[in-house]
């Protein structure tokens, strides 16, 4: 089994082109793309703490709390794209710079 | 299932979309209004009921017989703020009944209502980390919902996705940092959390886990720089949407951080106190200071709330059972405040059509009712002695004193002062005498409105004039969580 570090370094890369993502993507598709990717980061991390709490164990709680977040992310992904949808028949664009009448 | 209200409440939000599917359509916003507040009155009794249990026994863990897996653990604290998420709750759902249309969406707007009010009564239920993000999830989504409901209008949709993008990247950095606290202890139980990491030797993972939840869920309590999407939310959300987003969704974000940060930091307690404090004060002079040029009646309330926001955190940075009591005090009236407040600019929005605040002049003489009840609650904000603001912020501010951080409580003061100069404009203009004719056709307020409002104002004035219940309350809730993290 690799060393816990190596999952780590992943998992915080996801977390920071997640951020990444959401600071500099304008697309209204791709910005919920980033947090997704910062959701699964998570998840990875629980996942993997799962695997090594005990030496040849693997603790439910985490897997339980990961497959629980997959699911509450489909919620979000659903409820975040009905708002794409009606921002775009609205204002016939994905591009969130166009997006202006709200400012300060 | 999950505790007698509990059941209540999630049965009554799953009915409703049901009934509303088979009223007859004229009078659907009316029956499903009716249900959703009946629903909350109901909710609340068995809530009564539960606190008397929660007396006996100083905490009721679910399941009832494994202290260590709870996954509900109800105490006073639990109970201290779901009576304001049902009382104000309750306050919103009678409102909106004169405010939403009848069409075939209103049911959803109750059911979103009650799913709102599910998820945070869940949150304070939460016995672990577990439950207490499935129901910040429940809580998020519906509010997400909420902001965008009346998409008729642009600028709901674009402040519902700016909200949703912003609180959902916050949602997923506290699951990162719940996932990191997973990791150092292996458990995600509350109590778990206390034995497991106290007396540990704090190291990089602990402040690391500590700044990812922070920022989770400081997105929504929005705490100084994460509170950008208020604002627009709070503004672009219809009037009782914007009272119950303001008055009381901030309330489980004050919650979870002070739940996770009295428990599970505590180890690392000098570290985030004097952070806290920081915190504090920039947060109350960037919400005060921008609401001072704001000409958007509800914008200007919003930035106000992130004012108020800032006074919450002096309890976080005092770390005693008295700043902790100031905190779910302010928090209480804050509720009260604001909701009234809110509800007032809602109920004049809708009858003038227009949200400038310059544009408002006489309308105190055309709807004298709401004016009062506007005047009263925004003098309870800035925290007039016989008014409810009072108490919450004279806690906070001996609590500030009693642990050496007296600048702290100086900045309250200040704050308090900076805030009348916009609250009291309000006022100022709202007795002008009438100036145009858009106000001269304006009449009080429709009664389903008024009575919310007025109710609202009785309570802040009775608990200004009589405050010892509601303090004592608050004192056995900061009791419970202090109890918790084993502090004495």
């Amino acid at each position: 089994m690799l060393d816990l570090a190596y999952y780590l370094i992943f998992s915080f890369a996801l977390y920071i082109v997640g951020i990444y993502c959401l600071a500099t993507k304008r697309n209204l598709i791709r910005l919920l793309l980033g947090v997704e990717m910062l959701v699964n980061a998570a998840n990875i991390n629980f996942i993997t703490f799962a695997a090594y709490a005990a030496p040849g164990f693997v603790d439910s709680l985490g897997h339980s709390f990961a497959a629980i977040s997959i699911g509450l992310a489909g919620a979000l992904s659903a409820v975040a794209l009905a708002v794409v949808v009606l921002l775009y028949r609205r204002y016939g664009t994905l591009d969130s710079d166009e997006l202006k009448q709200l400012r300060g | 299932m999950f505790t007698l209200p509990f059941d209540l409440l999630l049965i009554f939000t799953v009915a409703s979309p049901i009934l509303g599917w088979v009223s007859p359509k004229q009078y659907r916003a009316k029956i499903c209004g009716v249900f959703a507040a009946a629903a909350l009155v109901v909710v609340g009794v068995a809530l009564f009921g539960l606190y008397q249990d929660v007396v006996a026994n100083a905490a009721v863990y679910l399941p009832s017989n494994a202290l260590n897996f709870a996954t509900l653990r109800v105490d006073a604290l639990s109970i201290f703020m779901t009576a304001i998420f049902l009382g104000l709750g309750f306050a919103a759902t009678i409102y909106s009944i004169a405010y939403v249309e009848n069409s075939g969406r209103t049911p959803f707007y109750f059911t979103l209502i009650l799913a709102l009010i599910s998820g945070m009564v869940g949150i304070v239920f939460a016995g672990d980390l577990l439950a207490l993000y499935v129901f910040w999830e429940l809580m998020s989504i519906s509010s997400y919902a909420l902001v965008a409901f009346f998409k008729e209008e642009g600028t709901p949709i674009e402040a519902g996705f700016k909200f949703l993008i912003m609180s959902a990247a916050g949602s997923a950095t506290a699951l990162f940092g719940i996932s990191l606290i997973y990791g150092l202890t292996g458990t995600l139980n509350f109590e778990g959390l206390v034995a497991a990491l106290s007396g540990a030797t704090p190291n990089a993972w602990i402040y690391l886990a500590a700044v990812f939840v922070f920022v989770g869920f400081g997105v929504k309590t929005a705490v100084f720089p994460l509170h950008t999407w208020l604002p627009d939310a709070y503004s672009a959300a219809s009037a009782p949407i914007s009272a119950i987003l303001s008055g009381i969704v901030i309330g489980p974000g004050v919650y979870a951080l002070a739940k996770v940060f009295f428990t599970a930091f505590l180890p690392i307690q000098t570290a985030w106190t004097l952070a806290f404090a920081v915190l504090a004060v920039v947060t109350m002079l960037i919400g005060n200071i921008t609401a001072l040029r704001q000409t958007d009646l509800k914008r200007m309330l919003a930035y106000s709330s992130i004012g108020q926001v800032g006074y919450m955190l002096i309890g976080f940075a005092a770390a005693s059972q008295l700043g902790l009591t100031g905190t779910f005090l302010q928090f209480f009236n804050h509720a009260l405040m604001k909701g009234c407040a809110f509800l007032c600019a809602g109920a004049i929005i809708y009858r003038l059509g227009s949200r400038d605040i310059s544009g408002m002049q006489g309308v105190g003489r055309k709807m004298p009712l709401t004016a009062f009840a506007f005047a009263i609650s925004v003098a309870a904000l800035v925290g007039l002695p016989p008014l409810c603001g009072f108490p919450g912020e004279l806690t906070l501010f001996s609590s500030a004193v009693q642990a050496d951080l007296t600048w702290l409580g100086v900045a309250l003061l200040l704050n308090s002062v900076i805030s009348a100069g916009f609250y009291l404009r309000i006022v100022y203009v709202l007795v002008q005498p009438v100036s145009s004719p858009a106000v001269e056709k304006i009449k009080e307020s429709p009664l389903l409105m008024l009575i919310p409002i007025l109710a609202l104002m009785v309570l802040i004035i009775l608990f200004g004039v009589w405050p010892d219940p509601l303090v004592n309350f608050a004192g056995d809730a900061a009791n419970a969580l202090i109890s918790l993290g084993g502090n004495p």
